[in-house]
């Protein structure tokens, strides 16, 4: 039988072989794959807390999102086969200025892991396309990163636009990047920040479950548990 | 009036330069610009400076910009501390906020090259993209990533933590014709190309240094008076006088 727990840790370590090969294994003995894809989200879950401890560093977190990529990808087919598809919908991007993406990117294969789909718009964005995208895929978050303090000023004006698009009240925008401070985020009013691409899944998660539980409230419908508390990765 | 400047050694030739035709006395310590991968050490040691400065010392002026939010946190002292406005030293070898902005917005990917840091070995841009571009020493990182991660990972993390590289197009030398600089522009140069980018050998203009040195601060500077901290101001002004109880500080 498929060893989860052999998965489990070779997406910690960044085993993509072992990774694959356990995943495929599990498919052939048709393990239910939300159960395989939940093994996958709680090692990337430790992950996350390892960064955030200062225990690992980029590489580390880069090598367990690909493993668990390549898992996924085999996964696919089956999720969506059985039903399963992502239920919250987020749009990233580096802002308008700045090239460097490494920090979106494991945001955006992590968030995927915890059941968001990723519309990557790349680097260097204008708030006129994390708009359109927004609004063309009907997100629930925007996530904006830079690495320097001269371009993170330009994300000011995506916050902007957000608060004043009629047309998309439950849309939420959280900031990050290594020269982005709290209290930045604050000041432009962003809905959330995160010093890491750990937190800003758990960050995610609650945001996104805030405004939908909001929406309903506001439908005058009791409110449901959130979409986040649901969540291994929020659990954890 | 006797001042203390504390600089970045990207700065030295500059600001030894300045230092030497200023007004007044001037004593200069360097501190080494790989201070900059860890900006909490970095933060340290410029305050360990400040507060070790002689008694004698009527003001420290800091060659160093924001760098990334490292000197948000600074506290100025006993005397006042006066710094630039300015993101990083790019802003200062370009003489003016103005002027770097107008590079910023019409080529984003450019990777700008000064003597000093060349000469010593510094990689301005590797500091701000810790292991991207570490990445650049390609034989050395390559193996020490195959001994911890095997070669089928290397290579990925060789190719995802370089990949800034594609979206840059211009290298430019920035030359303070302080000093014979072909050598160091070639070296420049090579890279450059080497790289794919366009190579462009620029003009600096080190009036904010040279004004920094003679004490000519208006508001292109930021003044600290004794017990002021310095903050992120997240506008045009770059930075500002904290406020009380204000945590403006960069996560690391």
């Amino acid at each position: 039988m498929a060893d989860l727990k052999r998965l489990q840790l070779a997406v910690e370590v960044g085993d993509r072989e072992t990774a694959v090969e356990v995943t495929q294994q599990a498919i052939d003995e048709q393990m239910p794959p939300k159960t395989v894809l939940d093994s996958m989200t709680d090692a990337m879950g430790v992950v996350g807390q390892r960064f955030q401890d200062g225990d690992i560093y980029v590489p580390e977190m880069l090598i367990s999102a690909r493993a668990m990529k390549a898992a996924v990808a085999l996964l696919e087919p089956l999720l969506v086969g059985s039903g399963y598809i992502p239920d919250k919908i987020a749009v990233m991007g580096t802002i308008k200025g700045d090239l460097h993406d490494i920090g979106k990117n494991l945001v955006g294969m992590m968030l995927k892991g915890a059941s968001f789909a990723i519309y990557d718009l790349g680097t260097n964005v204008t708030v006129d396309r994390f708009m359109a995208a927004a609004r063309e895929h009907k997100a629930d978050l925007i996530g904006i990163s830079a690495l320097l303090t001269t371009t993170m000023g330009n994300m000011r004006g995506v916050i902007e636009a957000v608060r004043a698009a009629d047309d998309m009240p439950n849309l939420r925008v959280i900031v990050g990047g290594a020269a982005v401070t709290k209290e930045f985020a604050n000041q432009i009013g962003a809905d959330g920040w995160a010093p890491d691409a750990g937190s800003a899944v758990i960050l995610a998660l609650r945001v996104v479950g805030e405004a939908r539980a909001a929406a309903t409230d506001r439908a005058g419908v009791s409110s449901p548990a959130s979409a986040a508390s649901a969540d291994p990765i929020a659990a954890g | 009036m006797r001042l203390l400047a504390i600089t970045c050694d990207i700065l030295s030739r500059p600001v030894y330069h300045f230092a030497a035709r200023s007004p007044h006395t001037v004593n200069v310590v360097d501190l080494s610009a790989s201070l900059h991968a860890e900006p909490l050490t970095l933060r340290e040691r410029i305050q360990a400076e400040i507060d070790a400065a002689d008694p004698a010392v009527e003001a420290i002026v800091l060659a160093y910009g924001l760098c990334g939010g490292a000197t948000a946190g600074l506290t100025a002292r006993t005397v006042p501390v006066v710094l630039p406005r300015a993101h990083d030293c790019v802003t200062i070898f370009l003489g003016a906020r103005d002027r770097y902005t107008t590079e910023h917005e019409a080529t984003p990917g450019t990777y700008w090259y000064v003597q000093d840091q060349m000469e010593r070995g510094n990689d301005l841009k590797g500091w701000l993209l810790g292991d991207a571009a570490r990445a650049d020493d390609v034989v050395a990182t390559r193996a020490e990533y195959v001994t911890r991660f095997g070669a089928d990972n290397a290579d990925y993390l060789m190719e995802t933590l370089g990949e800034w590289r594609t979206r840059y197009e211009r290298g430019a030398f920035l030359d303070t014709g302080l000093a014979p600089a072909d050598a160091a522009a070639d070296r420049a140069r090579e890279e450059a190309e080497r790289r794919g980018w366009r190579f462009e050998r620029r003009a600096a203009d080190l009036r904010l240094v040279e004004r920094l040195l003679n004490g000519d601060w208006d508001s292109e500077y930021q003044i600290l008076q004794p017990g002021e901290t310095l903050a992120m101001s997240y506008d045009e002004d770059v930075v500002q006088v904290a406020q009380s109880g204000a945590s403006n500080l960069p996560a690391r």
